[in-house]
């Protein structure tokens, strides 16, 4: 009996409860209709900043915080606000899903933020994407290569509608996707004389996806795959799977994945097994700090980066002058991905500044209708997907420890 | 120029053996504090990833980076020292301040701290992965796998390098695991202070009435222990040339099931188990896919604790109730 | 449940006992006070125009019932677990798998919802049942090693899982809650509550935790509820006393995994997504075991409140303090030691040494019982 009436008396006071937050949203949110008045807009970014692509984002940061410098940190009267949001964790030492949900979760609930510039990895934009969309926010990554996110046919069948449930496009991309990249690499490996090649990936959506890429190129193209899987990514050596490829007689060995996902090692280990094949990785590796991890002997004349673009050094024009300014304002020489995120900036205030309303409506509609704009990349627009139609790639390999730019890659 | 399946095999044996007596280092940590105290030392992973800090820091300030003749391997000599003694002191003093106090409290109470030791620990890690060293890449990005200079070559030692070959590394591994297990054993076998260990691991009280220092003679296992894993990480560091501060979980993974699959408590067994873990791994790598290597060591592990609880070279001890 | 074991001769044999276990002086007065600052939070939240405390709150709740299903298996039955992350894990990809428009079962939230249960139970069942035999410090390493195999197998098993794709989108519940027009109006209606409904999630999931709440409490006292405990105390005297220990132990370990995955099943929802394998790794399974440590073993309300402190501290407090550093600019950003999201490990460490050392009964101790931390493994 004392039970009954307690749960009675727990449940009512619940719902009492309820009641009075139902009835103070209401009249809250009521209140706060109009952000335009306080005259400030807001801009976010949600990159990994915690853990080992840490280099990489700073990189963006400091490219998207020029960007926003450049406009005097003001559009049409109203003061552009900017946060750098981290959507990694240090347990994970890379991006954690969990946390790009709640990235998402926090830009949709503020009324100020208008764009958002994210994300990194190509998985967590699968976790923000949809819920972005749904709130009418656009967002514009910088960095995601996966082409199953805005590609009809290239992933699931309900793919990329899946990330559109309002059926309006509010992601844009200022990279080319990995398509492309998988493709261009598996041409390059085949000039470089590979016969057989071994495939490995880290699981990932970014890595397999490449490598998935690379294999069917690959095929096409003659070469013959002798192996083709995942990675243990915390493994602490790769000795045995390094035997393996040995055993199939691969001449060439392609790598789909990060930095953080132990590209390094594997570098290591195919070096010290006496493994002289050539090594070849995409553009989560294209970064110093694949460099440090691997160390420079185990790479110098034996690595081929693929990139889905050109490199600071073979900038021209609106790029070779954020080169420049970024070497005067920080004093060291931009990671390939900085003029990446100038560009998801600029060409997301362009769009603040076309739009006549600076609502979220408006401003998405304005990045979509980019067209023929004039970035440090070159002169292009957004397609119908909101992808990029610059299609300009590039191949480098390493010596001395640095990188090196080889050539302009093309093909299908 | 392709090998034959038998080469394969006989490589994949080099590798899984190599890989196998590393794991069997760390696991002997395991095993000894499990044997006297019955603790699963859960920091004990962690203390050898912070051994392998330790290492790095070192190779930091000697300035040593390259595998060069005599200079290299006095700073091997060193750094395995060091490490050995900087774990052990390190696991000893966490003894000493914060399972000591424990020791009458029920088992779970110590678990549950080793595991928040072993927080404590990896967290120091990162810490230590953003000293503004140049081996640590400048500290700019502290939780970034760390390069470990390769002081020894990978090169042959026996054999040809494009086929089965023993390199000098598997011949370092072997040089410093093997006389450090025969050491241990000789220790627990043959001296006074082995006599006491294996007094207080079957009974602490009559070991005590018998005028052992019961507290001495633990923390002498934490701080030998703590050594292996110094010793080991090492030994791991040269191996594999990369460390980082998550390191340990994995590694403590493999050498706890290692010890046991073994029997937890005998020494023989840690570095069977951590044998056939080495081994297993290899071999699941090369004729299933690397995958599910992972999977099949845990399966084992379950399997091991569910047929034979006191693993393969264990005594069939009743629970103490 | 169907786990319920036969035992005549428990009930009488335990009576003496019943006032050991009954938890705090008031236990439900503290429950009453829980609910009080629960209920005030959002309206304090909201009236103050957002503090941001919603949102995180989801993940308080959450934890709370993967807590509260760990906590029947540690804090009742006195058995370590080490891979509660695996059933949770289970219950997101089921719900997910019972809910996404790609797979042919198509349910709506509430079904699925609520067949995490019993497929979380028979996971439990599935590894309990060999291995409960087992002494507590090697069953705690079976847990460990199912949490990783699971992890690996979600992850590995790619045409049923997607691997690390993850599954989305899934189900999300009907509430009836405001529905905004296009020209700013809100309607009151049946809706399905979006992503960014942090307020209706909150609120339903409240209520949810309530529900649970009351069934674990009134577990705790049923017949099953004394015999968990009297396993915990002394398994040998309760076995002579008529007790099963395995098939008590089984019953405890079915229903911490079906709690477990019905707070799977409930985050898969929050996040309209399974995100990746690696989302229930170990660390999960430690924070689950440190909210219920923290909180006190074997105390409901002390769960709760372990919820609180730890998730809070996690994704609110932590999150807050670097955000505000960052935002100062009080330490460049390249300075590790800067970013309070780094200290996490620390402080969780500290917490557990501490609280072992000092309270090892936890912040809401049961009272008057036997052993102070239960198991004697």
């Amino acid at each position: 009996m004392r039970r009954t009436v307690r749960t009675l008396a727990v449940t009512s006071l619940a719902i009492l409860a309820s009641a009075l937050a139902y009835s103070l949203d209401f009249g809250s949110t009521a209140a706060n209709a109009e952000p335009q008045e306080t005259k400030v807009i807001r801009i976010v970014s949600s990159l990994p900043r915690t853990g080992s692509a840490n280099a990489q984002t700073t990189t963006m940061v400091n490219g998207i915080k020029m960007a926003i410098e450049e406009v005097g940190a003001k559009i049409d009267g109203y003061a552009i606000d900017y946060q750098d949001w981290d959507d990694a964790s240090p347990q994970r030492g890379n991006w954690d899903p969990q946390v790009e949900a709640q990235n998402a979760g926090k830009a949709i609930a503020d009324p100020l933020i208008v764009g958002y510039i994210g994300t990194f990895n190509s998985g967590a934009a699968k976790i923000s994407m949809p819920k972005l969309n749904e709130a009418g926010l656009v967002m514009v990554s910088p960095a995601n290569t996966a082409s199953e996110l805005t590609k009809p046919g290239t992933g699931d069948a309900d793919e990329p509608m899946k990330y559109r449930p309002s059926g309006k496009i509010n992601y844009f991309r200022v990279v080319p996707t990995d398509d492309l990249q998988g493709a261009m690499g598996a041409s390059w490996a085949k000039e470089l004389g590979a016969t057989k090649v071994y495939v490995l990936h880290d699981k990932e959506v970014y890595g397999k996806g490449i490598a998935e890429v690379f294999k069917t190129s690959a095929g096409k193209l003659g070469i013959e795959v002798v192996g083709f899987e995942g990675i243990d990514p915390k493994a602490s050596n790769y000795r045995s799977l390094v035997t393996k490829i040995k055993s199939k007689g691969a001449d060439f060995v392609y790598f789909g994945g990060t930095t953080q996902n132990n590209a390094g090692q594997i570098a290591k280990d195919l070096r010290n097994g006496g493994v002289k094949a050539g090594f070849m990785v995409p553009d989560g590796c294209f970064e110093q700090a694949f460099i440090e991890a691997a160390g420079a002997p185990n790479l110098n004349g034996r690595t081929y980066i693929t990139f889905g673009g050109l490199p600071a050094s073979e900038l021209k024009g609106k790029g070779a002058e954020f080169v420049k300014k970024y070497k005067e304002k920080y004093g060291i020489e931009p990671e390939a991905y900085a003029v990446y995120g100038y560009e998801a900036a600029r060409v997301l205030l362009d769009a603040i500044d076309r739009a006549e309303k600076k609502d979220r409506e408006s401003i998405r509609q304005a990045v979509a209708a980019t067209k023929n704009f004039e970035g440090a990349l070159g002169t292009w627009s957004f397609d119908e997907n909101g992808d990029t139609t610059n299609r300009i790639m590039s191949g480098q390999t390493v010596e001395d420890g640095k990188f090196k730019f080889v050539k302009v890659l093309s093909g299908s | 120029m392709e090998m034959t399946a038998a080469e394969v095999f006989f490589q994949q044996v080099v590798n899984g053996l190599s890989n196998g007596m590393i794991i069997a280092l760390i696991a002997l940590g395991y095993t000894m504090v499990y044997g006297i105290v019955e603790l699963i030392n859960w920091a004990h992973g962690d203390l050898f990833m912070l051994g392998a800090f330790f290492a790095l820091t070192l190779v930091g300030i000697f300035g040593v980076t390259e595998a060069s003749g005599m200079g290299a391997t006095g700073t091997i000599v060193v750094l395995l020292f060091s490490s050995a003694l900087f774990c052990g002191t390190f696991n000893y003093a966490v003894d000493w301040v914060a399972y000591r106090p424990l020791r009458k409290a029920p088992k779970l109470t110590l678990l549950v701290t080793a595991i928040g030791i072993s927080f404590i620990f990896v967290n120091i890690g990162l810490f230590w992965g953003g000293l503004p060293m140049e081996v640590f890449g400048g500290g700019n990005s502290a939780a970034a796998p760390k390069d470990f200079p390769p002081l020894v070559p990978a090169q042959a030692l026996f054999g040809n390098e494009e086929k089965v070959h023993v390199s000098v590394r598997d011949g370092l591994v072997f040089g410093v695991t093997v006389p450090l297990m025969i050491a241990l054993w000789w220790l627990v076998r043959h001296t006074k202070l082995g006599t006491a260990m294996r007094a207080v691991a079957q009974n602490p009280t009559a070991a005590s009435l018998m005028g052992i220092n019961v507290d001495r003679v633990i923390g002498a296992t934490f701080f030998i222990g703590g050594a292996l894993g110094g010793f080991a990480s090492v030994v791991y560091s040269l191996y594999n040339n990369t460390i980082s501060f998550q390191m340990g979980f994995r590694a403590g993974m493999d050498a706890f099931t290692a010890a046991v699959l073994g029997g937890i408590g005998s020494l023989p067994g840690a570095v069977l188990g951590g044998l056939l873990i080495g081994l297993t791994r290899s071999m699941s790598d090369q004729y299933l896919e690397t995958q599910w290597t992972n999977t099949i060591v845990f399966a084992i592990l379950i399997l091991i604790l569910v047929f034979r609880p006191s693993g393969l070279l264990g005594l069939r001890a009743k629970e103490k109730v | 449940m169907s786990s319920e074991a036969p035992n005549p001769t428990g009930d009488r044999a335990l009576a003496p006992e019943a006032g050991a276990w009954r938890g705090t002086p008031r236990p439900w007065l503290a429950d009453l006070i829980l609910l009080a600052i629960a209920m005030l939070v959002p309206i304090v939240d909201v009236a103050s125009g957002g503090l941001g405390l919603i949102a995180p709150a989801k993940s308080i709740f959450i934890f709370a019932i993967v807590a509260l299903g760990l906590n029947v298996v540690t804090g009742f039955t006195g058995l370590l677990h080490l891979g509660i992350a695996a059933f949770m894990a289970i219950g997101v990809y089921a719900f997910a798998i019972l809910t996404n428009e790609s797979y042919p079962f198509r349910l709506s939230f509430w079904p699925a919802l609520f067949l995490t249960l019993p497929i979380g139970a028979i996971a439990g069942f599935v590894l309990g049942s060999p291995t409960l035999g087992l002494r507590g410090d090697y069953l705690a390493i079976v847990t460990l090693g199912f949490g990783e195999i699971v992890q690996d197998v979600l992850r590995n098993v790619e045409t049923v899982t997607q691997g690390t794709q993850g599954i989305n989108p899934v189900a999300k519940p009907f509430v009836p809650w405001f529905v905004a027009a296009e020209d700013g109006t809100r309607t009151f209606a049946w809706t399905r509550i979006s992503v960014a409904g942090d307020l209706a999630w909150y609120i339903l999931l409240l209520l949810i935790l309530i529900g649970v709440v009351v069934f674990v409490r009134n577990l705790e006292r049923s017949r099953i509820g004394r015999a968990w405990m009297s396993v915990r105390e002394d398994e040998l005297a309760s076995k002579a006393m008529g007790i099963p220990p395995v098939r008590t132990k089984m019953s405890a370990f079915a229903t911490g995994a079906a709690l477990a995955a019905f707070a799977g099943g409930l985050w898969a929802s929050t996040l309209d997504s399974t995100g990746e394998p690696a989302n229930y790794d170990f660390q999960v399974s430690i924070l689950a075991l440190c909210i219920v440590i923290v909180g006190g073993m074997g105390s409901v309300t002390g769960v709760l409140v372990g919820a609180v402190v730890m998730v809070g501290a996690n994704d609110i407090v932590l999150d807050r303090l670097t955000q505000f550093i960052q935002q100062q600019k009080l330490v460049s950003d390249a300075n590790v030691l800067g970013s309070p999201n780094n200290w996490k490990y620390m402080l969780f460490g500290l917490a557990l040494v501490f609280m072992m050392r000092f309270k090892p009964d936890g912040l809401v101790s049961r009272k008057g019982s036997g052993s102070r931390t239960g198991g004697r493994a």
